[in-house]
């Protein structure tokens, strides 16, 4: 079987602009192109936050304030639809948020794949074994 | 003069607001800018909050974003829309947003 692999890589924060939250719905949205591809084809979404991106990775979000859903609850949604949501581990020592702020998993969605933090060296080797890199 | 600065960003570094003097200053972190309320990078705190003067933040930006608005650095005062708006009219002159 043909796979082929979409790293979304997300560096921009939340919310004042589009940007990360436009790369979580194409992400998710890619897991269900593959009812258009030929019986041999498949395609493996890869979401990353580096750099301030992490920040999208806050737990208690609360949008209410803003009317839209939060970023929280996209990146769940990814979680439920199994896509490998990685964090970059030195932007998140750098940034000095605890793991236990982070959105590690998405049990209240019932899904069952976990957020994984990774050195940023294990990002990068997921976008060179991608066929398409998609940047925000 | 009483100026109010609307910061919207979050920086390690903002040459204009290094260079603004006033009578008084009063910096106002909204949007992305409540990142420089919470955030440490290395350790070390926003230099937004080290210029000495005023800063409040608002805080539905504070809880939109995941923070507590009760936990951020003790130099920032939180506002809601109500006090940000209590500030334009009652605390500043003139008003620049960064």
């Amino acid at each position: 079987m043909a796979i082929k692999k979409i790293a979304f890589v997300v560096d921009k924060l939340p919310y004042k602009g589009e940007s990360s939250r436009l790369a979580l719905t194409h992400c998710i949205a890619s897991q269900t192109v593959e009812i258009h591809l030929e019986e041999d084809e498949n395609v493996e979404p890869v979401l990353a936050f580096v750099g301030n991106g992490v920040l999208n990775c806050l737990r208690n979000q609360n949008a209410e304030a803003y009317g839209v859903s939060t970023m929280e609850s996209h990146i769940k949604n990814a979680l439920l639809t199994d896509i490998k949501v990685l964090i970059c581990e030195e932007d998140v020592k750098r940034l000095g948020i605890a793991e236990e702020n982070l959105i590690m998993d998405a049990e209240d969605f019932g899904a069952d794949m976990t957020s994984q933090i990774v050195p940023f060296s294990e990002i990068m080797a997921e976008i060179e074994s991608s066929v398409h890199l998609m940047y925000f | 003069m009483k100026l109010g600065v609307f910061v919207s960003e979050y920086g390690t570094t903002n040459d204009t607001l290094e260079r603004l003097k006033a009578d008084f200053l009063g910096i106002v972190l909204v949007q992305n800018g409540v990142y420089n309320a919470v955030v440490s990078e290395n350790g070390q705190t926003s230099p937004v909050l080290g210029k000495g003067t005023k800063v409040y933040a608002l805080s539905e930006d504070l809880l939109v974003r995941g923070f507590d608005p009760s936990k951020v650095d003790k130099r920032v005062t939180v506002v809601d829309y109500g006090g940000v708006v209590d500030l334009i009219f009652n605390n500043f002159e003139k008003l620049i947003w960064l």
